[in-house]
């Protein structure tokens, strides 16, 4: 009577084991590799709710006003500024003031409690991120923000990792622009990398790597 | 002859034992078992805490932007911190409103930017969870209001009566506000009467200065014409509050290659920080101090002509031949030096030695000494003000009693017994930032306001008007001292800025002069100007005769000092003193007795011994600390420990109260002390035998004579060490630090900015027995030659940045590496805690987090956070960065400002600390800045050279200037 299994049974169900080791295995450790790089995770294409219906696609699209109109200190500051309330007034007071939209608003400052508003661009508290610098150096707020001014709510434009910041911080030609058009939401260059160059030798911008350019 | 370097006595007398410092390192309670369960366990936890997502964070904008805020930048204020009636200049930094650092002043004209540790420990003080939040009445919470009601009630019969019984107990001030509200409340109740009462006081130095010019002056030293100082137990050196000034000068004229070194002689009883620095040191009974002033000032009889009249000075105190030789050689320096002699004798000294030290420095018409008017209103702050008031108390003859002294109670001489007079006065207000001893038998407590929460104004110790300008609103409810006293006016509704606005209205008419003083934080020009009074010798003479020319009471004597950390008790509820170790002793989180290692072989104690000290009343039970350099026959103990504040959670409990070896006669010293054994021993917390070196080259010091032979030797010890690796090349900015010990006193102002800065924890007495203490910088300590009286030299050592560091090649997930500027950075998220590196590390300046020491913070704590640092977290390691924040900042700033970085525009907490300027740091690829030109000195060595680390910290090793006649 000739065996049930044959001899090369053996090596078909090691071979099998293996496969299925790597198989799991892979999925184990890729699984959460991919993960982490989901939207889903990063938290992008999330519009965050807000206790006012502020549309930037309003105020920056149709009316143009300058990011830094509102975001002021972002040109002397690490932070960019959420502005302080009476700089919403300051046209408010004009327009819309009996809107029933702005009501929160008018509330906080006459109350001169703040609007309590929700982060939308997290770092990790042991990231250092300055936003004058970077400014300076001619990146624009799109760059990192998106295209604020088609976002309604706003939400995560980037995925705002240690690996999406080092991509500029290895090769910021690929990114910079003419300090006069870092607010432009629209800006295009016919070559990004020759004007990069460019500006990266014109602005002396420094590829800085090093842990404690972020980490300190 | 090569003399043996030691840290401690049990080092230089037996081998040390290789295993010697290693304590158990795991919990003994754990098993082995336990520990894998939890290590597992600890393993999946952090895997299931990577899959959670970021917390949301919300953003709380201004309403109304404060013009003068820019959220992210830090804001800088001139302030002060006053400390027995007197201020020094502080530079205050603000982050969102909060201050997170305290740095001196540098324009302030008494201090030019230097500062202690009692002054930057303020911010520690200020965040205090422990300090009292509301008013109380016996005990019971009560309102400002209710206060102010109470107090309007009691004045008005107060009025009726002139006020008679009323008393006022007052912190020493100079405030030009608190001597105008002074005046007028004296207007108001004529039978009044102010005292002031300081445990430190300068009455004696009055006194001194009354027997010798017939008027109160204090003497203004100034180092920077010195060439030979004496010191009688003046603590000159030492980053106190009013000697900080002296160390700048002092360190320029310890430079070999500035100009001629000046030379130090030091007498006294324990070693301290001056002693450290001497350059011949004399140890002697504190009762003698002053038996050897009289000898010395009978000697210069023969040298200078205008002191003939003290020659019968010299027979009558006979010295031991040893210290006769010392009184010689030194009067002789003195008489040589002429101009450039000083003579500085401590405050806790008699007036008569005062006197003669005038009687000298006027002879020799030394440059460095200078007398000028006092600045505080009450010259008499000491014991003898405290009796009367505390006899008139016993008497009945105090109706209300209001105090804003710090802590009577603890502080006063046993004999007054003040406490209990305290408990009997019908009305008592005190006013506290803490609910200490006083507080316990006081009515009404008023919480005080700290000097960063508080309007004021005060003198410094040149008489500098100086304003305090609050940078916070007060935490809790409180009062300023102005406030307590113009309730008694009727005034109590007026705050102390309506007040001190309106004070100033007579000198300052316009508003822009008023806030140029306040941005400055001074007045220009207003110090007191310095007097040629005559020197009354014939009194100092008498004087000085009627001394008794040798002690009459056998046995041992008792030094009382103020304590290096918490001064006399009032900082002894901020850990960050608590930890910092005696810049001598070395001991942390207690007090000791200390006594010199014959005096301890005599009375059959060893290290930890538990002895009760008795002086005419109550023991005081103390362990034991053989201190290298004491004098036999005496036993040293400092002030500000064994508190029993209800309100002080921090320090109570710690160490031992000495109030009862001090009497008002004896105040600060004295004989008929017994000292018992009592056969048990105690665990002492010191860093002392921590982080040994193991008798390598490390920290060098050499004689002026011998300087050109030691330069010579340490060319072996500074340059590229042989290497199979091309050299790294470091075109960009290349940091480097150069420490000269030579100009460092040891004084540990650096550790407590380093604290300050990096938010560094503290870790408890327990932990600083298992060696964990945190500090990213420490001041190590050696001591060489003999026992009984050695030399010592010290080094600050923090991480030096290793071009070929052995923490980078062992770490095994690359959470340490070089950045391309040659910092040897730490990053604390890659860190899973396997201290490979710490083990590597030929310098011992890692420093694990054990456990989460911040997690428990309140609130207020988390205030005093640099927001710039990172606050570590349990499992990481960490370790000096070369302050890498303040580069990143000034990087951005000078970039943003559109220049290049230049030399000063990084500056380290450490070096801005340093009153002596011991620390530079900076660019070493710059050819102009300070750091370049201090490491190509001769003196430079690098630190453990053979191992062909190559640090960044350049040492420069130390030179002493002994006198050849002394050798």
């Amino acid at each position: 009577m000739s065996s049930l299994f044959k001899p090369s049974s053996n090596t078909r169900f090691r071979m099998a084991l293996v496969a299925l080791a790597v198989l799991f295995g892979g999925g184990l450790i890729a699984g959460p590799m991919i993960y982490v790089r989901t939207p889903y995770y990063q938290q992008m294409q999330d519009p965050i709710d807000q206790p006012v219906q502020f549309d930037h696609r309003h105020h920056v699209g149709d009316e143009g006003i300058d990011c830094r109109y509102c975001h002021y200190l972002v040109e002397k500051s690490p932070n960019a500024g959420v502005p302080p309330t009476s700089v919403c007034l300051n046209c408010h007071a004009q327009i819309w003031n009996k809107s029933p939209k702005l009501a929160p608003v008018r509330e906080a400052y006459f109350a001169d409690r703040p609007i309590v508003w929700n982060k939308v661009n997290k770092l990790p508290h042991f990231v250092y991120f300055n936003h004058s610098i970077h400014v300076k150096q001619g990146v624009g707020c799109v760059t990192c923000h998106g295209r604020i001014d088609e976002m309604p709510a706003v939400e995560k434009g980037e995925p705002l990792t240690m690996g999406w910041c080092l991509d500029c911080h290895r090769a910021p030609e690929k990114f910079l622009r003419p300090r006069d058009q870092v607010t432009n939401m629209t800006w295009k260059p016919k070559d990004q990398l020759e004007i990069g160059r460019a500006l990266k030798e014109q602005y002396h911008v420094q590829t800085r790597v090093s842990c404690t350019t972020c980490h300190r | 002859m090569k003399l043996p370097i030691w840290r401690s006595v049990d080092e230089l007398q037996k081998p040390p034992d290789p295993c010697r410092e290693l304590g158990p390192e795991a919990p003994e309670e754990l098993s082995r078992r336990g520990i894998l369960q939890l290590l597992g366990a600890s393993a999946a936890m952090a895997t299931l805490g990577g899959c959670l997502k970021p917390p949301d964070e919300k953003i709380l904008p201004y309403t109304r932007q404060p013009p003068e805020i820019t959220p992210g930048n830090p804001l800088h204020y001139a302030t002060c911190s006053t400390l027995d009636g007197r201020a020094t200049g502080l530079l205050v930094t603000a982050s969102e409103g909060r201050p997170t650092k305290i740095e001196g002043s540098p324009e302030h004209p008494s201090s030019r930017g230097a500062i202690g540790v009692l002054e930057q420990a303020e911010l520690m003080r200020l965040y205090d969870p422990q300090r009292l939040k509301v008013v109380q009445y016996q005990n019971q919470p009560r309102s400002w209001r209710d206060f102010l009601g109470a107090t309007v009630a009691n004045a008005r019969i107060l009025r009726d009566r002139g006020g008679e019984g009323l008393r006022f107990l007052m912190e020493p001030s100079s405030s030009p506000l608190i001597g105008h509200l002074r005046q007028r409340l004296i207007e108001a109740y004529p039978k009044a009467r102010f005292s002031s009462w300081a445990a430190m006081p300068l009455q004696q130095i009055h006194d001194g200065s009354q027997l010798a010019f017939g008027g109160a002056y204090e003497t203004r030293i100034d180092l920077s014409k010195a060439t030979v100082l004496c010191s009688l137990d003046a603590d000159l050196l030492s980053a106190m509050p009013g000697t900080v000034p002296n160390m700048k000068a002092w360190a320029a004229k310890r430079d070999p290659a500035i100009g001629p070194m000046a030379r130090l002689y030091a007498v006294e009883t324990n070693l301290t920080v001056t002693g450290m620095n001497a350059d011949h040191r004399l140890r002697v009974k504190p009762t003698d101090v002053q038996r050897f002033g009289f000898a010395l000032l009978g000697r210069l009889a023969s040298q200078v002509p205008l002191l003939a009249r003290y020659a019968p000075l010299a027979q009558k105190f006979a010295l031991s031949p040893q210290n006769a030789r010392f009184a010689d050689v030194l009067a002789k320096d003195l008489a040589r030096a002429g101009r450039g002699a000083l003579v500085a004798v401590g405050p806790r000294q008699p007036p008569a030695l005062h006197a003669a030290a005038h009687a000298i420095n006027s002879a020799l018409n030394s440059d460095c000494a200078a007398q000028a008017k006092p600045v505080l209103h009450d010259l008499d702050s000491g014991p003898r003000a405290l009796r009367q008031l505390a006899e008139e108390m016993r008497a009945g003859r105090v109706d209300t009693l209001v105090i804003t002294a710090w802590n009577p109670a603890y502080g006063a001489p046993a004999d007054l017994n003040f406490g209990k007079a305290l408990s009997q006065i019908p009305h008592s207000v005190y006013r506290t930032l803490y609910a200490d001893e006083t507080a316990d038998r006081a009515g009404w407590v008023v919480p005080a306001l700290h000097p960063l929460e508080s309007w004021g104004d005060a003198r410094a110790h040149d008489g500098t008007v100086t304003f305090q300008q609050p940078l916070i609103s007060p935490l809790y409810a409180g009062a300023g001292e102005a406030e307590v006293l113009a309730a008694f006016l009727g005034e109590g509704d007026r705050t102390t800025y309506t007040q001190l606005r309106e004070f100033w209205k007579s000198t300052a008419q316009d508003d822009l002069t008023w806030e140029k003083w306040i941005a400055d934080g001074f007045i220009d020009g207003t110090a007191t100007r310095p007097e040629t009074p005559l020197v009354r010798h014939d009194a100092i003479f008498s004087e000085a005769m009627k001394a008794a020319p040798a002690e009459t009471i056998p046995g041992f004597e008792i030094n009382i000092v103020p304590d290096y950390r918490v001064w006399d008790g009032r900082f002894a509820n901020v850990a960050w003193l608590q930890e910092l170790p005696d810049p001598v002793t070395k001991l942390t989180w207690e007090n000791g007795a200390l006594m010199s290692p014959a005096t301890a072989a005599a009375l059959g104690v060893t290290q930890g011994d538990v002895v009760n000290l008795g002086r005419r009343g109550p023991p005081a039970t103390a362990p034991a600390i053989i201190a290298p350099g004491h004098a036999d026959g005496c036993v040293t103990v400092s002030m500000g420990y064994g508190r029993r504040g209800a309100g002080e959670g921090l320090c109570r409990g710690l160490g031992f109260d000495t109030a009862t070896l001090r009497h008002e006669q004896g105040h600060w010293f004295g004989p008929g002390l017994t000292v018992t054994p009592l056969g048990r021993k105690e665990r002492i917390a010191q860093t002392q035998e921590h982080h040994s070196m193991e008798g390598r080259t490390i920290a060098v010091s050499t004689t002026l004579r011998k300087l050109k032979q030691t330069q010579e030797e340490l060319a072996e010890h500074r340059g590229p060490p042989l290497s199979y690796h091309a050299p790294q090349e470091y075109p960009g900015h290349k940091w480097g630090m150069a420490i000269d010990l030579s100009r460092c006193t040891g004084c540990n102002a650096c550790m407590v900015a380093c604290q300050a800065e990096n938010n560094v924890p503290v870790v408890g007495k327990e932990r600083v027995w298992r060696s964990r203490e945190m500090h990213w910088l420490r001041v190590d300590r050696y001591f060489i030659g003999e026992l009984e009286n050695p030399g010592v030299v010290f080094q600050p050592l923090m991480c030096v940045h290793c071009e070929y560091a052995p923490c980078e090649y062992v770490c095994p997930v690359n959470a340490t590496v070089h950045s391309d500027e040659g910092l040897n950075e730490m990053v604390y998220n890659r860190c899973v805690g396997t201290r490979y590196c710490s083990n590597n590390c030929p310098y011992k300046v890692r420093r694990f987090n054990f456990f989460s020491y911040t997690s428990d913070y309140t609130d207020v704590e988390k205030m005093a956070f640099n927001p710039d640092v990172t606050v570590r977290s349990r499992g990481v390691m960490e370790k000096c960065t070369y302050c890498v924040q303040r580069i990143e900042r000034a990087r951005i700033r000078t970039r943003v400002q559109g220049r290049e970085m230049r030399d000063g525009d990084v500056v380290t907490a450490c070096q801005q600390a340093c009153p002596a300027d011991a620390i530079v740091f900076g660019d070493l690829n710059d050819p102009r800045a300070r750091v370049t030109t201090s490491s190509a000195d001769e003196r430079r060595y690098d630190l453990l050279h053979e191992l062909g680390t190559r640090p960044r910290t350049a040492y420069l090793a130390r030179v002493t200037n002994p006198n050849p006649e002394l050798a």
